[in-house]
C-alpha cells in the first residue's frame, strides 16, 4: 500500500476531468461466440485503471479493439479522443503498448530494435532509456529471441515508457517478471504516473500489483464488466460476513446483492454489495450469536465477483 | 517512412540482392550473345531468359509473400503500430519496397539493351529511324515486364496475409504462372499494359482492405 500512497500524494494536483479511453456499446463476436457483450467503459486523463478478469474473459480483446488491431463487431471505441480504427501516427506516437507474450521483432538484435523505435518515436526519450538499459540491465548485443521472457518483458517496457507516452496499455505486462523485476516495474509505472496527466491502463493476472498501483478497477466477467468504480468504492461496497445462529442457519435473510453464501451447521458466510444498515436490521430480525466482517482483499473480491452471477455486483 | 523502408530493404535484402545478381547475369550473357554468333542468341534466350523468367515468377510473388506471412505470423505490425506508424504507412512502404526490387532487377537491364542498341544499330540515315522504334520497343518491353512483375509481387502481398502455410506458398506462384503467359498470348502494347493495370489495381484494392480492417 506504500507505493499507492505515495502515487495518490504525487497525483493530488493531476487532472482528471478528460476520457483518454471510451469504449460505447461494445461488442465482439469470435466465430459466433460472444466475447464481449455491450461493454461501457470510460477512463478519465491520469488514472491507473487496473482490468481485471479471468482467463480468456476477454480482456486482451479489449485493448486490441482500442488499439485498432482488432476490429469491433458493433460499438465504439476512442483513444485520446480519435476512432480506434482510425488512429493516426500522432495519436500512436503518445500510446506507449506492452502486449501480452511482447510483441518484439524476434530475429531483431536488440540494439537494432531500439534504432528502429528510436526513429519512430518523435518523443524518444534517450537518458530514460539509458537509465532502464542499465536498471535492467538488457544486453543489446543479443538477439531477441535469445532473450529469456524476463528479459523480452523488461526490455518491452523500457521500449514502451522511452516514448513518452500520453497513455500507456499494459496487457499483463509483468508476465515473467520476477519479484524484483515487478516491483522495479512498478516503481517505473509510477514514474510515469507522477508526469502530470499521464493515464495507465493495466491488465494483469497478479492482483497485488494492480491493488498496489490502480485507482480505478473494472472487473470483467463471460464478457461483461460487471465491476467499474474506483478501488476503494469496491472495497467499501463488497463485504463479507460471518454469521453465527443460536440454532440453525435461517432459510431465507430476504437480504438482495448476495454474490455468494456458504453454509455450514450454524454458521453462515456471505458476500454482499452495498452493504448499509437496512441490511443489517434485516440480519438482525433473526438475532445471529454473532456478526463478525471478514476483511477482503481485491483477491477476495475479484474472486467473488467472477463467480457465475456477476449482475448482481455491477457498480455504477 | 524513410526508416519503414530501410527496415523492408535490410529485412527483405536477399530478394535485392538476388534481383541484382539475376540483372547482372542476364546482362552479362547478353553482351556475349550479341557479340557472338546469332545461332547464340536463340540459345541465350532459352538457356537463361526463360530459367530468368522463372525465377521470377516464383521470387517476386515469394517476396510479397515472405513479407506479409511473416508479419501475420511474427507480428510485426502489432509491433510497428505500437510506435509512430499506422497500418497505411506499414502497407505502402512494403509496395514501395517491392517496386524498389523490380526496379533493381529491370533497371540495369533496360539500360544496358538501350546501350546495346546504340552500339550495334546500323549507322547512317536510317539510324534514328531505327533508334526511335526500337527505343519505343524497350520501354513498351519495360512497361510490360514491370507490370507483370509488380502483378506477380501483388499476388504475393494478397496470398501472403494468411497463418497458412500451404496457401501463401502454392497461392501466389500459381496464379503467376497463370498470369504470365497472357503476354505470350496478347504480346507487347496497349492491351496488355491494360489489362496489368485492372489486375494490379484489383489485387491491391483487396491488400489493402484486408490488411486495413482485419485483426494484426
Amino acid at each position: 500500500m506504500q507505493l499507492k500512497n505515495s502515487i495518490g500524494l504525487q497525483r493530488k494536483g493531476g487532472r482528471m476531468n478528460e476520457n483518454v479511453i471510451r469504449v460505447e456499446n461494445l461488442v465482439k463476436y469470435f466465430d459466433g461466440r460472444c466475447v464481449l457483450d455491450s461493454i461501457n467503459l470510460k477512463v478519465p486523463q491520469g488514472c491507473i485503471y487496473g482490468l481485471l478478469g479471468r482467463n480468456a474473459a476477454g480482456k486482451t480483446t479489449i485493448i486490441r479493439i482500442l488499439l485498432g488491431h482488432e476490429p469491433p463487431t458493433r460499438g465504439q471505441t476512442l483513444l485520446l479522443g480519435a476512432e480506434s480504427t482510425n488512429l493516426s501516427a500522432k495519436i500512436h506516437s503518445q500510446i506507449g503498448y506492452v502486449a501480452e507474450g511482447h510483441n518484439l521483432i524476434q530475429n531483431y538484435k536488440v540494439g537494432r530494435l531500439v534504432k528502429l523505435c528510436k526513429a519512430l518515436s518523435p518523443q524518444w526519450n534517450d537518458e530514460f532509456f539509458k537509465h532502464l538499459t542499465e536498471t535492467f540491465r538488457l544486453p543489446m548485443d543479443r538477439k531477441v529471441r535469445e532473450l529469456s521472457i524476463g528479459m523480452r518483458a523488461k526490455l518491452n517496457l523500457s521500449l514502451a515508457m522511452a516514448i513518452e507516452p500520453e497513455l500507456l496499455i499494459l496487457d499483463d505486462p509483468t508476465l515473467g517478471l520476477d519479484t524484483v523485476a515487478r516491483r522495479q516495474f512498478l516503481e517505473l509505472a509510477i514514474d510515469v504516473i507522477q508526469k502530470q496527466g499521464r493515464t495507465i491502463l493495466f491488465s494483469s493476472h497478479i492482483l497485488g500489483d494492480v491493488e498496489r498501483i490502480a485507482d480505478r478497477i473494472g472487473i470483467i466477467t463471460a464478457g461483461k464488466l460487471v465491476v467499474d468504480c474506483g478501488l476503494e468504492e469496491l472495497k467499501e461496497r463488497v463485504k463479507k460476513f460471518r454469521l453465527i445462529f443460536p440454532e440453525s442457519v435461517p432459510a431465507n435473510l430476504h437480504l438482495t446483492e448476495i454474490i455468494n453464501q456458504q453454509i455450514e451447521g450454524r454458521e453462515m458466510v456471505i458476500t454482499v454489495v452495498n452493504w448499509n444498515q437496512q441490511k443489517q436490521a434485516l440480519v438482525d430480525v433473526f438475532k445471529p450469536s454473532s456478526c463478525t466482517e471478514i476483511p477482503m482483499s481485491l483477491e477476495d473480491i475479484f474472486i467473488e465477483c467472477t463467480k457465475p452471477n456477476p449482475e448482481s455486483i455491477a457498480c455504477s | 517512412m524513410f526508416t519503414l523502408i530501410k527496415r523492408e530493404i535490410e529485412d527483405h535484402i536477399g530478394y535485392f540482392i538476388g534481383a541484382g545478381f539475376l540483372s547482372g547475369i542476364l546482362i552479362i550473357v547478353s553482351i556475349f550473345a550479341i557479340s557472338a554468333q546469332e545461332a547464340s542468341v536463340a540459345v541465350v534466350f532459352v538457356g537463361f531468359y526463360i530459367p530468368v523468367i522463372i525465377m521470377l515468377m516464383i521470387g517476386l510473388p515469394g517476396m510479397g509473400v515472405s513479407q506479409m506471412y511473416t508479419d501475420r505470423t511474427r507480428r510485426i505490425s502489432v509491433f510497428l503500430c505500437g510506435l509512430s506508424v499506422t497500418r497505411g504507412q506499414i502497407l505502402t512502404v512494403r509496395i514501395i519496397t517491392g517496386i524498389l526490387a523490380i526496379l533493381t532487377f529491370l533497371v540495369p537491364l533496360t539500360i544496358t539493351a538501350m546501350v546495346l542498341l546504340r552500339i550495334f544499330m546500323p549507322a547512317g540515315r536510317i539510324y534514328s529511324l531505327y533508334s526511335s522504334v526500337a527505343s519505343g520497343f524497350i520501354f513498351d518491353i519495360f512497361i510490360t515486364a514491370f507490370l507483370m512483375s509488380f502483378a506477380c509481387y501483388c499476388l504475393g502481398l494478397q496470398t501472403g496475409w494468411t497463418s497458412s502455410r500451404i496457401t501463401p506458398t502454392l497461392g501466389g506462384v500459381a496464379l503467376a504462372f497463370v498470369l504470365v503467359p497472357l503476354i505470350i498470348v496478347k504480346g507487347f502494347g496497349l492491351h496488355i499494359v491494360v489489362i496489368l493495370v485492372l489486375f494490379i489495381a484489383a489485387s491491391l484494392v483487396r491488400t489493402w482492405h484486408r490488411f486495413m480492417s482485419t485483426s494484426l
